[in-house]
C-alpha cells in the first residue's frame, strides 16, 4: 500500500489541473482587463462607440452580433439537431440511423476554418446575389454557426433520447398511440432537461465560435440590427485585432474577452440549476 | 387532424430534416474535394515550399507543423487526461472533491477557444517571454482538450466489468497494479476511440494556433521551441491576408488536406480500436 500513496497524488495531480487551468485563466484575462475598467470605465465598455483611433472602446456592437447571431444560428440549428436526433433515434432504419450518426460525428470534426471558407466562397455570394447587400453580416454567421451547433445538438439529444427507459415508449404504443403521438407527448416530455442542455451546450459553441463567424460577418464595428448588413461579434474582433493592439486598446479587448469567458460560465450555471431541477 | 395522417406527415418531415442534416455533411465534403482534391494530391502543393509574396507556393512546412503539433499536444494531453480520468474513475471517492473537479471541468468545456488563444499568448508570450511556437500552443490545446479527452478516458474506464477489478484484487493485487494491468488494457479500445474528437480538434483548431503558434514559415520546425505554422491557421491566414494572387487555390488545397487527415484519423484510431479489443478478446 505504501507505494500507491505516490501514484494516487500523481494522478490527483492531474485532476486538479482542470481547477489550476481555469483558475489561471481567470486571473490572467482579468488581471490584463483591470486598466480598461479603471482607465476606460464600465460604462463606456459597453457603449456602441468603438473607435480605437480616438480612445472610443464600446462594446455594444460586438456583443449585440454574438448575442444575434448565437439566436440565429440556434433558430435553424436546434430544431434541425433535434428533429435529426428523433429522425436517428425513433424513425430511421438502423443503417440509415447509423450513417447520420457517423455523418454527424464527421461534421463535428470539420476545422471551423474549412466551413467559414466555405460560408466565404459560397453562403456570402448567395446571400449577395438574393438580398442585394455585400453578403456579409449576422444572417451568413447565423446559417454557418447553425452547422456547426447541428454536430453537438444532435449528439447530445440523441444521447438522451436513447437512454431514455424503453417502457415509455412500449406503454405509449400499446395504448394504441401512433409513433407521432409517442414522440410528442412521451419522448420529448421525458427528455426535456437532456435536450434543454443540449441546446445550451450549442449556444455555448456558437458564442465562442470564432474562425468560421469571422470569415462572414464582415467585420465591421458598425452597431446594426439589420442582419445583411457588415458588423462584428466579440469573438471576430478579439480575432481581427488582439495582435496588433497595445495599451488601452489591448485592454479593452481583454475586457470583451472577460464578458465572453462570463458568458459561458452563466451557461455552465444555467445547465446546473437545469439538471438539479431534474434531480430534485 | 387524424392522428395517422399526423403520423405520416411527421414521419415525412422527420426523413426531410434527416436527409438535410447528411446533406449538408455530403455538400461540404463534396465541394471541398471538388474544389481542393487535385491540388492537395499534388507533391508540390502538399510537399512544397510555402511563397509570401509570389504564386505557386505550397504548403509542405505547415504539414509537418500540423502533424508535430498534434504528436506533441497528445504526448501532454494523454497521460494527463487519462491520468485524471483513472484518478476519478478508479481512486477517488465521489464527494465535494470530485464535485469540484467536474465543475471546473465542465467550466474548462464551454471557455471558447479565442479565450484559451489569449490566455496561451499572455501566459507565454508575455510572462514567460517565450517567442511563438509549437510547445506553447500544444500546452494550451492539451488544456483545451482535457475535458473532452477524460470524459471519454473515463467513460471507457467505467465500462469495465466491476468483476475484472474484484477478481484481480481478490488474488492480492494493489489498486493501482489492477488499474494498470486489468482495467487499462480492457479500455484501451474505448480510450483510442475517445481520441477522434481531440485529434480531430487539435489538427483543425485556428484561433489558438494563431496566437501562440504562428502562422508563417519557410522551414519545416524540428525543436518545440520553433515557430511553426499549422495547416488551419496557415489557411486562414492566407485567405485574410490574401497577398499572394493564388490564394484560393491554396485555401482550397490546404482545406482538401485537412479533410483528408480528419477521415485517416478517424480511420487509423478505428482500426487501432478494433485491433485491441480483437488482441484483448483472443487473451493475449
Amino acid at each position: 500500500m505504501a507505494r500507491e500513496k505516490p501514484v494516487r497524488m500523481l494522478l490527483m495531480t492531474c485532476a486538479s489541473l482542470s481547477f489550476l487551468a481555469i483558475l489561471l485563466i481567470f486571473l490572467f484575462i482579468f488581471k490584463e482587463s483591470i486598466p480598461a475598467i479603471t482607465r476606460i470605465g464600465i460604462p463606456n465598455l459597453f457603449s456602441a462607440a468603438w473607435n480605437p483611433d480616438k480612445g472610443q472602446f464600446g462594446m455594444l456592437a460586438f456583443l449585440v452580433g454574438t448575442l444575434l447571431s448565437t439566436a440565429g444560428g440556434l433558430l435553424i440549428g436546434a430544431p434541425l439537431g433535434i428533429g435529426t436526433a428523433v429522425f436517428l433515434d425513433q424513425v430511421a432504419p438502423a443503417r440509415m440511423g447509423n450513417l447520420i450518426r457517423r455523418g454527424v460525428e464527421l461534421l463535428a470534426g470539420i476545422p471551423s476554418v474549412v466551413i467559414g471558407w466555405f460560408g466565404l466562397i459560397i453562403l456570402v455570394p448567395f446571400i449577395a446575389g438574393i438580398t442585394n447587400s455585400a453578403g456579409y453580416g449576422i444572417a451568413a454567421a447565423s446559417i454557418v454557426l447553425a452547422v456547426m451547433v447541428l454536430p453537438t445538438i444532435t449528439a447530445l439529444a440523441a444521447e438522451t433520447l436513447g437512454s431514455l427507459p424503453p417502457e415509455l415508449k412500449e406503454a405509449s404504443v400499446a395504448m394504441g398511440a401512433t409513433r407521432w403521438q409517442t414522440i410528442r407527448k412521451v419522448l420529448l416530455p421525458a427528455g426535456r432537461e437532456g435536450i434543454l442542455v443540449a441546446v445550451v451546450l450549442g449556444m455555448g459553441r456558437a458564442i465562442g465560435e470564432t474562425m468560421a463567424v469571422q470569415m462572414v460577418v464582415g467585420n465591421s464595428s458598425q452597431f446594426t440590427l439589420n442582419p445583411f448588413q457588415p458588423t462584428g461579434t466579440l469573438t471576430s474582433n478579439l480575432v481581427t485585432n488582439m495582435g496588433e493592439a497595445v495599451g488601452n486598446f489591448r485592454a479593452a479587448l481583454f475586457a470583451q474577452a472577460l464578458v465572453l469567458l462570463i458568458l459561458s460560465m452563466v451557461l455552465i450555471l444555467c445547465i446546473r440549476l437545469i439538471t438539479r431541477r431534474k434531480e430534485g | 387532424m387524424d392522428p395517422r395522417k399526423a403520423d405520416r406527415i411527421a414521419t415525412a418531415a422527420f426523413w426531410i430534416v434527416g436527409v438535410i442534416a447528411l446533406g449538408i455533411l455530403a455538400f461540404i465534403v463534396i465541394e471541398i474535394f471538388a474544389r481542393g482534391l487535385i491540388a492537395a494530391v499534388n507533391p508540390s502543393f502538399f510537399a512544397g515550399k510555402p511563397q509570401a509574396l509570389k504564386e505557386g507556393g505550397g504548403v509542405g512546412p505547415m504539414v509537418v507543423s500540423t502533424l508535430y503539433l498534434v504528436a506533441l499536444t497528445m504526448l501532454i494531453s494523454l497521460p494527463v487526461s487519462v491520468g485524471a480520468a483513472i484518478y476519478l474513475a478508479e481512486f477517488a471517492r465521489e464527494g465535494r472533491f470530485t464535485r469540484f473537479i467536474r465543475f471546473c471541468l465542465d467550466s474548462l468545456g464551454t471557455v471558447p477557444s479565442i479565450v484559451f488563444a489569449i490566455f496561451g499568448m499572455t501566459m507565454f508570450l508575455f510572462y514567460l517571454n517565450w517567442r511563438t511556437c509549437l510547445l506553447a500552443g500544444a500546452i494550451t490545446m492539451a488544456l483545451l482538450n482535457l475535458p473532452v479527452f477524460l470524459r471519454s478516458a473515463e467513460e471507457a474506464l467505467r465500462q469495465v466489468p466491476r468483476t475484472y477489478r474484484e477478481a484481480s484484487m481478490s488474488l492480492g493485487a494493489t489498486r493501482w497494479t489492477t488499474v494498470k494491468k486489468v482495467v487499462l488494457p480492457s479500455a484501451m479500445p474505448g480510450i483510442i476511440t475517445g481520441t477522434i474528437l481531440p485529434l480531430g480538434r487539435i489538427m483543425g483548431e485556428s484561433a489558438v494556433v494563431i496566437f501562440t503558434v504562428g502562422v508563417f514559415v519557410r522551414a519545416v520546425p524540428l525543436s518545440p521551441f520553433d515557430p511553426a505554422a499549422p495547416l488551419a491557421g496557415y489557411i486562414w491566414y492566407v485567405q485574410s491576408e490574401a497577398i499572394v494572387p493564388d490564394y484560393r487555390s491554396i485555401v482550397n488545397g490546404g482545406a482538401a488536406i485537412l479533410l483528408i487527415l480528419l477521415f485517416a484519423i478517424n480511420f487509423g484510431t478505428r482500426r487501432l480500436a478494433a485491433y485491441y479489443s480483437k488482441r484483448k478478446s483472443l487473451g493475449g
